[in-house]
């Protein structure tokens, strides 16, 4: 169990003290995402990762990787080795990832073609991420909550599972268009404070994308979603991603998140 | 026949009411009607250049853009102030509904494209504009990077640095929003125009061409309709001087006019630019039998031959039932002869101009009988001399005394008018169909001016194998191709995904010059995309490559959309590409695009043209032989029409007027009235002839009977197709003084040259 979650499952029991009644249903959005926040996601992680990328024509991009990740406190270091296709195979990309939101995020890139390590710029939160439907935003595990006006609609039900339904409203209009988005819908499981379904709306307030977790179950008792699709109705521009080798807190050595490391490619089973 | 005139005749108010009904369902069927410019759908759908267009659409993203170039003559744009109007035009753009923003490549502008550079520890993939520049040195920079990136030169920056224009995509299948965009688009640069401060800003691409079209379209046809009925109806006053005779004819083509629209749209056809020519055509003639029978049924009622009024409209129906079917299936052949051409708008056109003849011809028939059973008879018709009388007489004079003159001055003309043949010319510009001082035009010309060009050529690559257009050989070709495409003056720019490898390959090499070339190797650059997709978009090489990288696209910016321009510039690359990009190898060259779609429409134009106007020249002979029952009078019916249609096309070779999808039309339009003339004449001469009248006698009676007929219909119709002159479209106005000229000559030839004709030989021709 990480720190945060300790330190949240202890405010939460305080809480319980306090007003035993209804104590542990949050009232607000924003309580709904801190727990969403504090969920326990390991130490680290070893995952192999299989992207398909589906256009409007139905054409499939298919992309194998590992990825291995480890937290640093709120920081955390990862590294991902493409398996395929052929011709980036052994590409490799390290990322240092700073929770000080004025420390732009480190990546290097090694190509083996080039033979070389190259530092890439950051990216802007509302960027795609490797020609995938998830945009740098997407990708974290909980967004930045300090960014957003959170609203707790209500409650609904999806696939059978309890949800609580959370509007997020980016505060400001320069955040709405860093982040391409007016308007994003959370729908978290009661159960396990994770949400399982996501609405997007694009700046001008139009219908943009839709992203839902499937086939979550637990993981050296982790709860993981074993795949994920996005898809923008917009585009009609599809991604499907599925997970599976999952890895929690083995201990990664910190020398697999140093540039030279990732030139010598990924050599593990 | 008989027993429905007479069933006509006894059921006067039912002819009517039902004429009634008929025209109140069209009008109500024509508020469904649909207006379409776009040139693409003027294409035949089996067409190559039609296919190619959908398919580069739905593979790259349309390149049909909305172009608004902002021009600072005096400081040129790098400045504070014309930076910041960009970058607000672009925030606005990218909250409009209508416009699609959600790629790089759905809105270019100096605020979204980005900058690829290198640095010794790696790659940066940035806009060019983080924001507006504020300080001198921020300004310098963006100025600097602009020139070494290159690739936007030209492009998004004018060369000399005056100019900057906004590329914008509409929404998808959205073609009717085009003129509010155009609308929402002007006001918007009117009022940051209205802030002060040097910019001038410059609007067009082909969504704004088409939008305008839109809307001027209807409104032209709104404006000139009741100038035209004004016309009709002075001219009318002018030959019958009754109410009836002005309200009646009127009614006759207005009726005509609602039921061939409404008839249209209940169908699902379309309006096109020409079609917006029929109801003027139907007026022009349709008021010709109404003309007839008004004038047929005056003359009986005025020599008393009938007592009773219902056995005189009888006679009336019964004389001319045949002569004005004939001539309307005569005109009707003519225009039906369009059916042969490949485009869609053009067997429209023709289809429905038929239609309207025929209908016209079905409401006099109705109409006119109908109604003078109930209106109240007039006593003492007026008993005047017609007007003009002086000059008809005047002609059958010139006829009998100067044959020869005549004969000299039409030579003159055919000869004059052959050569200009040799001379015509074929253009589909869209941008040439808008007056040089339109807006829209003169925006496009300031546009070309300054920057790489608002008209689209594209040519598709399909490489036949997965990741084939990664391969170095293949992409040093597409270097070449496009370098020898840019050497072509009327090419202002062209771009690929060959340019942006090259540009990484420079970055990741230290920004060493002698690396801007292709990468060495096929994984290298499938590397090289996978890096640029951490820091860019997914789609920013969306509308260059597909995503398996199998086909390419190249884009042309040109700088006119004149097909001699694009045809020659197609003939040459064909040549090229055929070498470069050899089928035998599994390459397969497509071409798309504006560019393309007017060259394919101007070659269907010239085709299509022979065919119609040969089979209808064919068919109406036919229809000659059939009704006189000689083949030299066929021969001899022939001359007028083809005459005029030669010194039509001849004077368009001469003045310098092309082809084009209106103007094409006016042969066949011609031919199909002219012919009528010819009938009338041919008629009435023949019964002089049989009532042993001399020569002289035949051409004189002759002219004073269908001498003010043919008269007062050249003058309908010339008048009818002057009034297109005021159009704002060129098409309109061309068409309008083409079709007024040729019937001019028409007249000539029918009045003036057929006599001649037929006095020639010792017996003179009998018919």
């Amino acid at each position: 169990m990480s720190m945060k979650k300790v330190i949240l499952s202890a405010l939460a029991a305080l809480t319980m003290v306090v007003s035993p009644l209804y104590a542990s249903e949050p009232t607000t959005g924003l309580e709904v995402m801190k727990l969403v926040e504090a969920r326990d996601d390991g130490d680290d992680l070893i995952q192999k990762m299989t992207q398909r990328l589906i256009d409007k024509r139905g054409n499939v991009r298919e992309r194998e990787m590992i990825s291995f990740r480890k937290d640093y406190g709120l920081d955390s270091k990862s590294v991902t080795y493409f398996l395929s296709p052929a011709n980036v195979r052994d590409t490799a990309m390290l990322t240092w990832d700073y929770a000080d939101e004025a420390k732009d995020d480190d990546q290097w890139l090694y190509l083996p073609a080039l033979k070389k390590v190259r530092r890439i710029s950051s990216s802007d939160r509302g960027d795609y991420f490797m020609g995938t439907d998830f945009t740098f935003e997407d990708i974290k595990q909980t967004p930045e909550l300090s960014d957003y006006n959170w609203t707790l609609v209500g409650s609904d039900t999806v696939d059978g599972a309890d949800v609580w339904v959370v509007d997020a409203e980016p505060k400001t209009s320069d955040l709405k268009k860093d982040l391409g988005y007016s308007k994003v819908r959370y729908y978290v499981r009661k159960d396990i404070d994770m949400y399982i379904k996501v609405d997007f709306w694009d700046r001008k307030g139009k219908e943009l994308k839709h992203l839902v977790s499937t086939d979550i179950k637990q993981v050296d008792g982790i709860w993981t979603a074993m795949g994920g699709v996005m898809n923008n109705v917009q585009t009609h521009h599809k991604t499907e991603l599925t997970f599976s080798g999952h890895q929690y807190n083995t201990g990664l050595s910190d020398r697999m998140f140093t540039e030279r490391m990732i030139k010598r490619g990924y050599r593990g089973k | 026949m008989n027993k429905l005139f007479t069933w006509i005749l006894e059921h006067p108010k039912s002819v009517l009411v039902m004429l009634f009904v008929l025209t109140a369902v069209s009008l109500n069927a024509m508020r469904s009607i649909h207006i379409e410019t776009d040139v693409d759908a003027m294409l035949p759908k089996h067409s190559d250049a039609y296919i190619n267009k959908q398919v580069l659409d739905d593979t790259f993203g349309s390149s049909d853009l909305v172009i608004v170039g902002i021009l600072n003559e005096e400081k040129g744009i790098y400045n504070e102030h014309t930076l910041s109007l960009v970058q607000e035009l672009t925030d606005w753009m990218g909250e409009q509904p209508l416009l699609r923003t959600l790629s790089l490549n759905d809105l270019l502008s100096l605020a979204t494209i980005k900058d690829i550079q290198g640095s010794a520890s790696g790659l940066d993939v940035q806009p060019f504009m983080d924001g507006v520049p504020k300080t001198k040195e921020e300004i310098e920079h963006l100025k600097q990077r602009m020139r070494e990136f290159g690739i936007y030169e030209d492009v998004i920056v004018s060369a000399d640095g005056v100019g900057t224009i906004l590329a914008v995509r509409p929404q998808p299948n959205a073609r009717e929003t085009y003129a509010e965009i155009y609308d929402l688009v002007k006001n918007k640069v009117d009022e940051l125009e209205a802030r002060g401060g040097g910019e001038k800003f410059f609007i067009s691409g082909r969504p704004v061409i088409e939008g305008v079209f839109g809307v001027y379209m209807p409104q032209e046809m709104k404006r000139m309709q009741p100038i035209i009925i004004a016309l009709l109806i002075l001219l009318l006053y002018v030959s019958f001087r009754s109410p009836r005779g002005v309200v009646l004819p009127l009614l006759t083509v207005l009726i005509a006019e609602v039921w061939t629209v409404g008839t249209m749209a209940a169908l699902g056809y379309n309006i096109y630019t020409i079609t917006t020519m029929l109801p003027i055509l139907i007026m022009a003639i349709g008021i010709a039998d109404a003309v007839h029978f008004l004038s047929r049924e005056r003359l009986l009622a005025h020599f008393s031959k009938y007592s009773h009024r219902k056995e005189r409209i009888i006679e009336v129906m019964h004389e001319l039932w045949k002569p004005m079917v004939m001539t309307s299936v005569t005109t009707a052949v003519g225009f039906l002869s369009m059916l042969t051409s490949d485009l869609p708008p053009i067997q429209e056109f023709g289809m429905f101009a038929a239609l309207g003849v025929a209908y016209a011809l079905v409401i006099t028939l109705l109409l006119f009988p109908a109604a003078l059973m109930l209106l109240p008879e007039k006593n003492g018709h007026a008993d005047k001399k017609p007007m003009f009388t002086d000059y008809v007489d005047w002609t059958s004079k010139v006829i009998i005394e100067y044959p020869k003159r005549i004969m000299v001055m039409f030579a003159i003309l055919v000869a004059v008018s052959l050569y200009g043949l040799s001379l015509i010319k074929v253009d589909a510009s869209m941008v040439a169909q808008f007056k040089p001082n339109d807006p829209v035009r003169h925006a496009d010309t300031v546009l070309n001016q300054h920057f790489s060009g608002t008209t689209s050529l594209d040519v598709m690559i399909d490489t036949g194998k997965e990741n084939g257009l990664l391969e170095p050989a293949f992409l040093q070709k597409i270097v070449e191709l496009q370098t020898e495409i840019e050497k072509d003056p009327v090419v202002g720019d062209t771009s690929s995904i060959a340019e942006f490898l090259m540009v990484m390959n420079k970055a990741l090499n230290e920004d060493n010059p002698d690396y801007y070339r292709v990468p060495d190797s096929s994984d290298l650059a499938a590397q090289y995309l996978l890096l640029y997709s951490f820091s860019g978009a997914p789609d920013d090489f969306e509308t260059f490559m597909t995503s398996d990288y199998r086909k390419a696209h190249v884009r042309i910016n040109m700088k006119t959309d004149s097909t001699d321009a694009v045809a020659s510039l197609l003939t040459k690359l064909r040549n090229k590409t055929d070498v470069w990009f050899p089928a035998s190898e599994g390459y397969k060259v497509d071409w798309a695009g504006t560019g393309y779609t007017l060259d394919a429409l101007a070659k269907m134009i010239i085709d299509g043209q022979i065919t119609s106007l040969a089979l209808s020249i064919f068919a109406i002979f036919l229809l000659c032989l059939v009704m006189f029952k000689r083949l030299l009078i066929a021969v001899v019916a022939m001359i007028p029409v083809t005459l005029a249609v030669t010194v039509n096309y001849g004077t368009m070779g001469n003045l310098g007027i092309p082809l084009d999808l209106a103007t094409a039309l006016t042969g066949s339009m011609a031919l199909g009235i002219g012919v009528d003339f010819a009938i009338h004449y041919l008629h009435r001469y023949h019964e002089e002839s049989v009532a042993n009248h001399s020569y002289e006698e035949s051409v004189i009676n002759t002219n004073h009977s269908v001498g003010h007929a043919i008269l007062f219909n050249t003058i309908v119709v010339v008048g009818g197709f002057l009034v297109l002159l005021s159009a704002n479209l060129y098409p309109q106005m061309k068409l309008g003084a083409l079709i007024a000229a040729t019937m001019i000559i028409c007249y000539a030839a029918t009045v003036y040259l057929f006599p001649v004709l037929l006095g020639l030989g010792k017996d003179k021709i009998k018919v």
